[in-house]
């Protein structure tokens, strides 16, 4: 197949741009459905809390900076979503709004990520 | 995403039937734009409260029973639920719709996808109604 350039949305950033809005979307997804049934067991304060005490665990502690690095990008890109739609004008722009997408996230992933693991790295948990 | 298509179609029954799934992926498409806009600002505050501000570790039972003594925060957390899961549960219809090619599968998955997803609807919208702080 021939490609004309300019007019080809394959194989180029928008593309990997969707692929990882459907990772991320679909990740944050499985990941409600396991915090809802986690959630309804707080009617059972103990069993609530031995549960809950995992999320501490070093693993898990690295499974929710993965989680907020999927929220972050599927959120920031999301926004880049509505800014192409809502304003055609705005796709001009698109591929630098993209690497502020990408930037965002890993700034305020490494941010939060720092906070997250702190209380492991501090040596204060497990 | 999924962007509406506007195209002329067929004439009679299959025109009508036609133009109420275009109307239908519209409003799909709006609801996403919508939804994932407030999705932004309830799921990130949702997160910063309980994996940034506290650690994880502190939001115990006793911590659900304080935050949940005030009604707004029921609200805030079911409004979250619902959202998170009819955005999510619609942005996986469209991955079953572009993937699973077979008929008879895709209604299969489509089935199993709705379901679980309602009962759990059902069970988290139980579990934030019914919850009394010990």
């Amino acid at each position: 197949m021939s490609r004309s350039p300019g007019t080809v949305y394959r194989g180029r950033s928008g593309q990997w741009a969707f692929v990882a809005h459907r990772i991320t979307g679909f990740l944050v997804f499985f990941f409600l459905l396991l915090h809802i049934v986690d959630v309804s067991l707080v009617s059972r304060p103990r069993l609530y809390d031995q549960v809950h005490q995992l999320y501490g665990n070093v693993v898990l502690r690295l499974f929710e900076v993965g989680l907020l690095a999927a929220l972050v990008y599927h959120s920031l890109n999301g926004l880049r979503i509505v800014m192409i739609d809502f304003f055609p004008g705005s796709i001009r722009n698109e591929k630098r709004v993209l690497s502020a997408v990408v930037s965002l996230t890993a700034l305020l992933t490494a941010v939060g990520g720092w906070i997250i693991m702190k209380p492991f790295v501090e040596g204060r948990l497990l | 995403m999924a962007a509406p298509v506007l195209e002329p179609g067929p004439t009679g029954g299959r025109r009508l039937e036609r133009r109420a799934r275009q109307n239908y992926e519209a409003w799909s498409w709006v609801f996403m734009r919508l939804s994932g806009l407030v999705l932004l600002f309830l799921a990130l505050t949702h997160f910063a409260i309980t994996h940034i501000v506290n650690d994880v570790t502190e939001t115990d039972a006793a911590f659900v029973g304080e935050r949940w003594s005030n009604p707004l925060w029921r609200v805030f957390d079911w409004a979250l639920l619902a959202l998170a899961l009819s955005h999510g549960l619609n942005g996986l219809r469209w991955i079953v719709e572009d993937y699973v090619h077979s008929h008879a599968r895709r209604t299969a998955t489509k089935v199993a996808l709705y379901s679980s997803s309602l009962g759990l609807f059902a069970y988290g919208t139980f579990t934030i109604v019914t919850f009394q702080a010990p």
